[in-house]
This record gives C-alpha cells, structure tokens and sequence, in this order.
C-alpha cells in the first residue's frame, strides 16, 4: 500500500476554539431556557412498571427504522433516512476518532487505535466519511427537490425551512469542497477511497502550498457553518431530532398495546389515504 | 414581549403537563396531519392543522404570539372535533387530542373562555344535570312510554327499587332528545330480548359529563368524582352503555379517578357478546349493503373497532362494504369535542362529506353504534341533498329480531304517549 502523507496545513484554532464556545454556550443556554418553559408544567403520574419489550420494539421500530414514515410515504421515508443515518454516520466520526484515541492513549489494546488513526487506516474513515456524507447529500438534495416540486409541501414551508434545509446542505457541500481540496495533491491510488470527496477536487493539478491558503478558508467556512447550525438548531425544526425520539419513547409506553396505530396493516393503511373534498 | 402576554403565557403552560410542553417543540411540521384532518378538508385555513396549533400554542406558551394570531390559535382549538386522526398518523405520535382538550381547559384556567355555543351547554350540563336543561324528572319517560305503548317485553327495572349488577346507562342524548330515544328504548328491548338482568338508574342516572372534559370545563374532576362515588358500593358489576360519548367518559375519563372501576362496555360491545353467547336469535332478512361509520370515542379512542362490525355481519342479508377511511382512518363526522356546539357549519360540512364517502362505496345505509354520530349524520344527509340511509345498529338488529320496535314506530308511538 502507498504510504499516506496526510494533508497540513494552517488552522485557525483560536477562532475555532472562540467560535465553539460561543455556539456550544449559546445552545446549552438556549436548551436551558427551553428546559425551564417545559418545566413549567404539571408532573404527569409515573406509569406502573409492565411490560418494557414491547415499548421497546416500538420505540426501534419507530425511531430507527422510522416505520410510521414508510407508511405514508416512502419516498419520504428513504429521503428521511438518508438524512437521518447520513447525520449519525458523520457525527459517529469525530465520536471514533476520539474513542480510538483515548483508547490509544491508554494504551488498550493500541494495535487497532494505532492502524485507524495513522495513515495506514486511513481508508477505514475516508470510505466511512464519504459514504455517511452521500447519504446525507442525497437526502438533502431530494428534500430539496421535493420541496420545490411538490405543491402540497412547497405551499405549506416556512422561512425557517428554507434556511434549515439550506445550511444544512451548505455544512454538506463545504465539507466535501474541503475533502477535495484535501485530495488535490495526493496520488489516485490514495484518492480513490474517497469515492465522492475527489469529484470535489478542483480542476488541475496544484502544489500543497498553493492550496494551503484555500484549504484554511474551507476549514473554517465549515467549522463556521457546522456551529451556526448548532446555534440554530434550538430554534429549528431540527430540535425534533432530539426531542421525537424521546416524545415516540413516552408515548409507546403508555399506548403499547394499541395495535391500531403501533401495528397496522400497512397495505390497508396506504389504501386509506384520501383526502376528502 | 408584553409582560401580560408572558403572565397569561405562563398560566397556560402551568396547566399543561411538562411532555406536552415538549410536544409542542417536538412537532416536525411534516403536514401529515394536514392531509388526513377532516376540518382542514372543509376548510383549508392552515391555522386549523395541528402543526400550525402546536406552532402557535407553543409561541403563546412563550409569550411571543401575536394577539390576531393568538385569536386564530383560540378560534382554531375550538374548530376541532378532538377526533384524534392527527395522532394516529402523527410520524412523531403528539397525543393530539389529549393536547386539544387540554389546552382548552388551560385556556379556560388563564381567563379565556370557550365559544358562547359551548359555554350555554356546559352551564345546562352543570345546573340541569343534562346539555338540553331540561328537567331531572323527565329522564326516565322513554322507558315508562315504552311501556306503556307495549314496545317493552317487561317494564323496566329501577336500580333503587330493584338493584341489579347490571346497569344500561342510556345517557342524556338517548334519554331526553326524541328523536333519539328509540335508541334507548331499542337497546332495552334487545337486553331483554337476550334475557339480561339489568335495570336503569331512571332519574337518577347522572350525565357522565364528559362533554365538559371535551370543551376543557374545570369542572370536570370534581362533577366526574361526584358520579363516581354515586356508583361505587352500588354493587354493579357492568354498565351497558349505548352513547359512545358516555363511554369513553365512564371507561377512559373517569379511569384514573375509579380504581376497582365495574366493567364499562358499550352496547356494541355487550350485544356482541350476547350473540356470540347465542342469547339472542336474528330472525329475520334485512337484505341491505351497508357501510360502517366508526364513532372517533369509540373507535381511534378506545379501540372497539371488530365488536360492533361483527354484531352488523351477523344480521342475515346485511352486507358491509367499508369507506376507504375506516377503522383507525375514519373520518369524524364533526360531533365530538364540542364543535357542533362551537361551529354547527362545519359540522354539516364534515357529515356531509362523510355521507359522500359512504355513498361513493354504493352502499343503501351508513350504520353506527353511536347516537351523536346518527344525529350527525343526519345532518350530512341533508346538506349533501343524499339518499343514503343512516341507521343506529340497534335498528338493524331490531329489524330481525323484534320488528315491532323500529325507530320510526317508537317515536310516533312515543310522541302519541308523552303528548
């Protein structure tokens, strides 16, 4: 295998660092200013211990897999997934990345830490990156595709929408933009493992330091974008990323064993949709 | 933000529970609940879909609603029938109705207060004990009339004279409103037919006073605990009950506050039961397509969606033919919740669409095991100018078992009595 040189070049870390704080503080005190609205209602009665499998399954069912989302639609439903997996698949890398290293810290079991996060492993993250961010891509192309093609979901969207969906695809692309110009200088051989990121790659052959410059504005364009989005995100319908799955997991608890909404028949729920004039 | 706005903001979300407050920010705004809301079908104003009330609840909650908007978001929680199609094709499941009902009390508990309609029907249902103020002592003249006019096999038993662990709660709509108390005298008639052993309260069967749940009267717990505590030591064993409202207020409304509550059957229910038991023999042909209108209280709220198709199926000749929008999916005729009481006008609307559906399937009759849904259905009869026939199913089964009390029979038979 060709060695892998990984691309250097100059971060603004002290912006990045400022950056983070401001965006990462604002959330938390946007979420705890949304805590204390919610705290502001009555304590319902803690439902009697019974039977947690069958909530369970629904919550899998209904969280992962999305089941109700297949029964009205499913273009809708592969749409949904691809931004739903694309998004965990992207935020499970830096989660690797920081796993393996503290694992290679301690040395636990280092052989693997060591093959990921040195050159040699460097497929195993490229592949992963690129896979996760097409998904996302895909799905947030086709969101957008939809929302302007289809009357019904183009007359009911919001301001807020359109800059959701739009920074959305604006974190996506200037992270491929930024894999592309990382890939410019290296050999095919190498390139090839980030099947998407290198149709991003500029046009041309350059020097490392000829890029160095665009590669830094990149970098922070999308660290930029990325913490915009996490400001953004308590005031978005993104928040229903965090707080669906929890609504799903309290209401199965209690309405488990309504097989009419929990266990249709899909075939015969898709017949009865109409609307009605 | 207008610190009044933040104070009444406030006093909503106190009366709120704290997973609702959540629900308001977990909405997706997907629109599911656009399609398939049968007021929105009527009316296409976006401020009458859930997402657009859990949008706006949510602002007001925060105190950051607009007063037209703030109007639009009262106006539009009374504009619902609190059907419950929203949360079942809800992708993120908000307990929609729940919410609605709720919110109106909440509403109410911050000083604002429910359309005139429904506040002159509560006011009745508190003084008068029934939504019609009629007096207490005429609650039980269905059953003495029926009587009296030979449509009974037996004269009714009265609980305080002759207590019985069975119990037929008819409920004020079939007790009071004469064009439905032949579904009181039917569901009498079909007990007996099957030799149960019941009696009524008579004059002192207490409204359930669900509706005031409905509408969101603070009234409710305490008038509810009141109904309780008649019941409880009166040795009952199972109550029928014949109005869907009444059910799903004695079954799922009172449940927290009866604990060792009797069983709480609807009619449908019990009657299914009775014919699977072989205790009541369907004699005679109706030969009839039919089609099955699911009561939303009885359906989508309390899952009793087989029984009362299975009670249909069995009357010789009947033949059913389902809408598109069925069981879980059925359309609401529009009077639930109140909304008849807010805004008959939709309610004409939503039956009468209803009524069209039913006759796009070519069937001769809608039938439903609900009172209110019969009256509502009416209602979509004549506005969509159809010749659909709308039936309780007490009327079918009374057709093969026992002719000689059909609806039109017992209501000239009952006008000529109380007259």
């Amino acid at each position: 295998m060709i060695p892998v040189e990984l691309v250097d070049y100059p971060k603004p870390w002290l912006l990045f660092q400022a950056t983070a704080c401001l965006s990462l503080g604002y959330m938390a005190f946007a979420f705890l200013r949304k805590w204390y609205g919610w705290a502001r209602g009555m304590r319902e009665p803690t439902a009697a211990p019974g039977d947690h499998r069958r909530p369970l399954m629904i919550w899998l069912a209904e969280v992962l897999f999305q089941r109700q989302l297949l029964t009205l639609s499913f273009s809708r439903w592969c749409i949904h997934l691809m931004i739903f997996y694309g998004f965990i698949g992207l935020a499970l890398l830096p989660a690797a990345f920081f796993i393996l290293k503290t694992a290679g810290y301690f040395a636990l079991s280092s052989t693997f830490p060591r093959f990921s996060l040195h050159p040699e492993g460097y497929f195993i993250f490229k592949l992963w990156g690129d896979s996760f961010g097409l998904l996302l891509l895909l799905g947030l192309i086709m969101a957008g595709i939809r929302r302007l093609t289809l009357r019904t979901v183009r007359e009911t969207s919001n301001q807020g929408d359109v800059i959701l969906l739009g920074l959305l695809l604006s974190v996506t692309l200037s992270g491929f933009v930024l894999e592309g110009l990382r890939l410019s200088p290296m050999p095919a051989e190498i390139a090839h493992y980030s099947y998407v990121g290198r149709f991003f790659s500029p046009p041309g052959t350059y020097t490392l330091e000829q890029l160095r410059p665009w590669l830094t504005a990149c970098w922070t364009l999308h660290a930029l974008l990325v913490f915009i989005l996490f400001a953004y995100l308590p005031h978005s319908k993104l928040l229903h990323s965090l707080l669906a799955p929890f609504i799903i997991g309290m209401n199965a608890a209690g309405e488990h064993t309504r097989e009419d909404i929990y266990w249709p028949e899909m075939k015969k729920y898709r017949a009865t949709r109409s609307r009605q004039g | 933000m207008a610190r009044d706005e933040k104070i009444q903001g406030n006093k909503v979300a106190a009366g709120l529970t704290r997973r609702q407050l959540i629900e308001l920010n977990a909405c997706t705004r997907c629109g599911e609940c656009r399609e398939w809301c049968p007021v929105f079908a009527q009316d296409q104003r976006e401020e009458l879909t859930a997402r657009a009330k859990l949008g706006a609840l949510s602002s007001f909650v925060d105190g950051t609603l607009s007063e037209p908007e703030r109007q639009k978001l009262i106006d539009a929680l009374y504009e619902c029938s609190a059907c419950g199609q929203c949360h079942v094709v809800c992708p993120v499941r908000i307990n929609t109705h729940e919410l609605w009902e709720q919110a109106r009390l909440s509403l109410v508990n911050a000083g604002i207060p429910q359309p005139a309609g429904q506040i002159k029907q509560l006011a009745a249902i508190k003084e008068f004990n029934n939504p019609f103020g009629k007096s207490r002592n005429e609650r039980a003249t269905w059953a003495e009339a029926a009587w009296k006019a030979g449509l009974l096999k037996a004269p009714l038993n009265f609980w305080k004279e002759q207590p019985s662990p069975i119990i037929y709660f008819a409920g004020c709509m079939a007790s009071y409103d004469p064009e439905l108390q032949p579904v009181a005298v039917q569901s009498a008639r079909l007990l007996q037919e099957a030799g149960v052993d019941f009696a009524i309260l008579g004059e002192d069967e207490p409204c359930c006073v669900s509706k005031l749940r409905r509408m969101g009267d603070s009234a409710f717990p305490g008038e509810a605990r009141k109904r309780v505590d008649q019941f409880t030591g009166m040795g009952i064993d199972t109550i029928i009950v014949s109005c869907a409202g009444c059910y799903k207020g004695l079954h799922s409304d009172y449940a927290r506050l009866w604990p060792g509550a009797p069983k709480i059957l609807h009619l449908s229910q019990y009657l299914d039961l009775l014919l699977t038991q072989g205790r009541l023999s369907l004699k005679l042909k109706i030969p009839l397509l039919t089609t099955y209108h699911d009561p939303c209280h009885l359906g989508r709220h309390n899952q009793v969606y087989d029984q009362p198709r299975r009670v249909l199926r069995s009357i010789p000749g009947v033949e059913l033919v389902e809408m598109p929008r069925h069981g879980a999916f059925s359309s609401c005729c529009g009077m639930g919740g109140g909304l008849k009481a807010a805004n008959p006008e939709i309610q004409h609307k939503m039956a009468a669409a209803r009524v069209r559906e039913a006759e796009a399937t070519g069937a001769d009759a809608i039938v439903t095991p609900c009172q209110t849904c019969y009256l509502g259905l009416l209602n979509g009869v004549k506005e969509a100018g159809s010749g659909v026939k709308i039936f309780h199913l007490n009327e079918l089964l009374v057709r093969s078992i026992c002719p000689e009390v059909t609806h039109e029979s017992v209501k000239i038979a009952l006008a000529g009595i109380t007259a």
